[in-house]
């Protein structure tokens, strides 16, 4: 495409944009709300997913040594726990600490009842790398000498596993959903489009515009449409999601919200980038009903 | 100028458009097609420019044979043809200097140029006052020299017309005749389909009758009956 060609296609893009003011606004809105839509839903993926992950990194199992085990084989038990394959990470909890704890929680005077005994053996918490692994873990760590007892929530695991795995489920439900609901949206806009430039390609076949003199001008005018409401899509969302981020912190305090701004700044990105990507797309698919290319 | 040899058009609903049309037109040629409503007259005007492809038979128009042109050299055919129609199709968004204009845009002609030309072209078919009016601000007769307009910009060889004046008044009609006659005076090779016998009649120019989709009478001058 000669200079003068390109000249031509920003101008025309301009004015274009400006004489159809309806239609851009129409199709700014449209992708506006499709992307607030995709952005809403990729926020509950998120969220789903992260409560999921924090559910089951509460999964843990207590390790409970025999009463006589002396301090050089407590901490020689805590090294085979770390070898084992499936451990991420154990923690001691010293049986007087453990005490302490029961003092704390239930009451004081009961601690002094039992007059300077501590019944509470060493122990260990053992968090494994998947959740699904607790169960072989807790089985292999049952069977090393120096252990008195296993214990872990042999019942809820089950039910957590199904109930995360759910969670993430619906998440991602949620986002197709709303995906394909916004192709929906944005196709009857580019039908729209189409319609009411049906006429102008037509002509410019007609007095011999080349394929690519036709093209560009409505590639351009789609990604800058895509633009414009991918980012304000980009605004609403974000504010939008700021907003509820600390509702949610300051009521439900125990409810976990993603909130790295590294992550949300991502998700932000991507509703622009898709929006431009949507509004190109969009031109091109119009376009090739009128252009054999 | 124009060959056509053994051409038939069948539409894809079925529809026999044109049987076996053979005809040459010569370079400088004003002709008009007449025929009833139905017998084929649009269909042989979209296959000069290529809107319509034959379905059998060689149509050579401007020495491309049209229907080996690969399509990407479609744009360069179409320079050559200027083509105007019984609705104008003008954009309604577009001034009507920027409607003519828009014929040397789409072909990489320079700012200044397509400024400088795009006026003198508007007051040859005498618009050089209403350069800024919309369409919708111009009576038909106005409309269709701007479409006028746009279709000799490029100077094509060749200006193929389908009912120019089906949508105008009779004297309206006679002015776009004017000017459709002094293009062809400057060499333009004219293929004009129309209804009005009395324009026929008058201009005394060759005259190709076509019926049920073949030419049934090809007379070098004026007045032709056909149907009834
Ligand atoms: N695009 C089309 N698709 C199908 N049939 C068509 C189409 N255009 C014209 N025809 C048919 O072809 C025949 C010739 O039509 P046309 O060329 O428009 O005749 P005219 O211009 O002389 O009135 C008619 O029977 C018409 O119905
Ligand atoms: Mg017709």
């Amino acid at each position: 495409m000669g200079l003068n060609s390109a000249r031509y296609v920003l101008r025309e893009v301009g004015s274009s944009l400006r004489r159809n003011i309806w239609l851009s606004i129409a199709s700014v809105l449209t992708i506006m709300i499709a992307m607030v839509i995709l952005g809403a839903s990729l926020f509950f993926f998120l969220n789903a997913a992260n409560l999921a992950e924090n559910f089951e990194s509460e999964l843990e199992i207590n390790v409970f040594t025999q009463e006589d085990l002396s301090n050089m084989e407590v901490s020689a038990l805590g090294e085979r726990l770390k070898g084992l394959d499936g451990v991420q990470s154990i923690e001691l909890i010293t049986k007087e600490q453990a005490l302490a704890k029961f003092a704390q929680e239930y009451s004081e005077s009961l601690v002094e009842d039992l007059g300077g005994e501590n019944p509470f053996p060493d122990s260990y918490k053992v968090f494994v790398t998947e959740p699904e692994l607790v169960e072989g873990v807790a089985k292999k760590i049952d069977s090393l000498t120096g252990v008195d007892n296993v214990v872990y929530g042999k019942e809820v695991i089950g039910p957590l596993l199904q109930f995360t795995n759910w969670l993430r489920w619906v998440g991602m439900g949620v986002v197709a959903i709303f995906a394909v609901a916004s192709i929906v949206l944005i196709s009857l806009n580019i039908r729209m489009t189409v319609y009411s430039r049906r006429k102008e390609i037509e002509i410019m076949k007609l007095v011999g515009a080349s394929n690519s003199f036709i093209r560009w001008p409505f590639l351009l005018e789609g990604m800058v449409v895509g633009l414009v409401g991918g980012l304000f899509a980009t605004l609403i969302v974000g504010m939008g999601y700021d907003w509820f981020a600390q509702y949610i912190q300051s009521t439900l305090t125990f409810v976990p919200v993603v909130s790295e701004s590294n992550l949300i700044w991502k998700v932000l990105a991507l509703l622009v980038l898709i929006g431009m990507g949507i509004g190109a797309l969009g031109s091109i698919i119009s376009l090739r009903r009128f252009l054999k290319v | 100028m124009i060959q056509m040899t053994n051409v038939a058009k069948i539409y894809p609903n079925g529809a026999r458009a044109l049987v076996d049309i053979s005809l040459k037109i010569n370079k400088g040629e004003f002709v008009f097609l007449v025929g009833p409503s139905g017998a084929g007259k649009s269909t042989l005007i979209r296959l000069l420019y290529r809107e319509e492809m034959a379905s059998r038979g060689q149509v050579i128009v401007n020495g491309w044979n049209i229907l080996r042109m690969r399509e990407r050299e479609v744009p360069h055919f179409r320079r050559n043809i200027g083509v105007i129609f019984q609705d104008f199709k003008l954009l309604a968004n577009k001034t009507a200097f920027e409607n003519v204009a828009f014929a040397l845009e789409a072909i990489g002609v320079s700012p200044k140029e397509v400024r400088l030309r795009t006026k003198k072209m508007l007051k040859l078919v005498g618009l050089g006052h209403k350069e800024n009016a919309f369409p919708d601000e111009l009576s038909g007769g106005e409309q269709q020299r701007v479409s006028v307009a746009r279709a000799i910009i490029n100077n094509p060889s060749l200006l193929v017309a389908d009912e120019p004046t089906g949508n105008l008044d009779a004297d309206t009609a006679w002015e776009i005749m004017e000017l459709l006659y002094n293009i062809n005076r400057r060499g333009t090779t004219i293929v004009m389909a129309t209804h009005a016998r009395d324009i026929v009649e008058q201009m005394q120019k060759r005259v190709i009758v076509i019926e049920d989709g073949r030419v049934v009478r090809d007379e070098n001058m004026g007045a032709i009956e056909y149907g009834t």
